[in-house]
């Protein structure tokens, strides 16, 4: 990483690796991940203690498949979804619901890809709470779903953005599955923006080292930023 | 009235415990002699291996904690994030209950309760204070106390102030402590030793 750094911004500086085009991208990434990141706290935080508090083997390993499984295939299954080729993917596109090339598409695959990691960290997170709040809240006749939204979730802010962090870090430097699904996007405001990682391999494809080294390391600095940002918050 | 008999084995630990009591209930027993387990069981938070639990002639064996109007208290029970007095009618509010403000005057004052801020940074003995006024006012049929009255100053005036109110709200309790001469503040006085109960008084 601090080889990348120094190559980046030294030796093998290129002017095109911190071009307008990189620090967009970087943008879109950092855009689109953070909703990823929403999306997985409003979906799977109440998955996640669901998880914490009951043993469902079957359910925990289905969650987990997203991240065992090599990207593209994630990808290539969203593709699926709404491909014309599918009564179901006519169907969407009728509505009006389209994910290829699309910041929605972008979103959906950085979700399926970081949900896990969320749902990983909140598991320990609720399993190391202290069950005596429950109970207690059970016993003056609150339902479980009054405990978890009244006294499970106000004490969870911590562990919720600590956890929020780490799937939104793991968000941006996905590249499998955006490469199919969002190699660019098509829309306003983005409109013909690569996400970074996709833009670095574009890069060294089209310019070489220089310029992939270069935008690698001002994507490294940006990730640099997010990391002490999660060490604070988890003080 | 509690009647529990019930048979409870975590791992090499069995406990095998009678109780039929009602008012005020004192458990006593060292450590690791089944008092918490015998709480958890009421409470519950575990399920018996055998027997019954009936609260004022209700079969409750098999009720989730919420269903059973019975209150559990350890030390570290609370919630914490809330202030004291919206703490003290979290439990009432659940239930739909209206609370006097002549009852949780009288309330705050008995159990010496004259102080204000998050319950999260009050001292150990005042969250406990804060929890079982919170039980009272929610109106259970039972209060179980798992060592959760040892920590709070002048325990045996407040155990009498608590006792008094209980009473008057017709609730039973049936409380745990490390000392064995707050039993003779109790109706009642079962003692555990290595998972099985005696009835003393």
């Amino acid at each position: 990483m601090f080889l990348l750094l120094y190559e980046g911004f030294g030796p093998l500086r290129d002017p095109i690796g911190y071009n307008y085009e990189v620090f967009r991208s970087i943008e879109l990434t950092l855009i689109s991940s953070a909703i990823a990141a929403v999306v997985s706290v409003v979906l799977f935080t109440p998955l996640s203690y669901y998880f914490a508090r009951n043993k469902n083997s079957i359910g925990e390993t289905l969650s987990d498949i997203p991240a065992s499984i090599p990207h593209p295939i994630v990808g290539v299954a969203i593709l699926v979804i709404v491909s014309p080729l599918t009564p179901f993917g006519k169907f969407l596109l009728s509505i009006g619901i389209n994910f290829f090339d699309s910041v929605l598409g972008l979103i959906v695959a950085l979700t399926i890809v970081s949900a896990p990691i969320y749902i990983k960290s909140m598991q320990p997170f609720f399993q190391s709470m202290n069950m005596a709040h429950e109970n207690y809240a059970f016993g003056l006749g609150a339902s479980k779903f009054r405990t978890f939204v009244s006294v499970v979730l106000p004490n969870s802010g911590k562990g919720i953005l600590g956890a929020s962090l780490i799937s939104m870090s793991r968000a941006m430097s996905e590249f499998g599955s955006i490469s199919i699904v969002a190699y660019y996007v098509l829309q306003q405001p983005f409109y013909g923006v690569n996400p970074a990682p996709v833009l670095i391999f574009q890069y060294y494809t089209y310019y070489g080292l220089g310029a992939a080294v270069t935008a690698s390391a001002v994507m490294i600095l940006v990730s640099i930023a997010m990391m002490i940002l999660l060490r604070i918050v988890k003080r | 009235m509690i009647e529990a008999e019930v048979k409870k084995r975590l791992g090499s630990f069995s406990l095998d415990a009678n109780v039929s009591d009602e008012h005020f209930i004192c458990l006593t027993g060292k450590n690791g002699s089944g008092k918490t387990t015998l709480l958890n069981l009421i409470g519950g938070m575990l399920t018996p291996d055998e027997g019954h639990i009936t609260l004022n002639s209700k079969e409750i064996t098999k009720l989730p904690i919420e269903r059973r109007e019975v209150s559990i208290i350890t030390p570290d029970s609370c919630i914490p994030h809330l202030d004291v007095d919206r703490h003290l009618v979290w439990g009432a509010k659940r239930k739909g209950l209206n609370v006097e403000h002549d009852y949780m005057t009288e309330i705050k004052t008995s159990l010496g309760i004259g102080f204000d801020g998050k319950v999260r940074k009050l001292s150990l003995g005042m969250r406990e204070r804060v929890a079982l006024a919170t039980s009272l006012i929610s109106k259970p049929e039972l209060i179980l106390v798992d060592e959760a009255l040892s920590n709070i100053d002048n325990h045996r005036d407040f155990i009498d102030a608590f006792r008094n109110l209980a009473a008057k709200a017709k609730i039973d309790v049936m409380f745990t402590t490390q000392y064995p001469e707050d039993s003779s503040q109790a109706d009642h006085h079962y003692r555990l030793e290595a998972g099985k109960s005696t009835r003393l008084f």
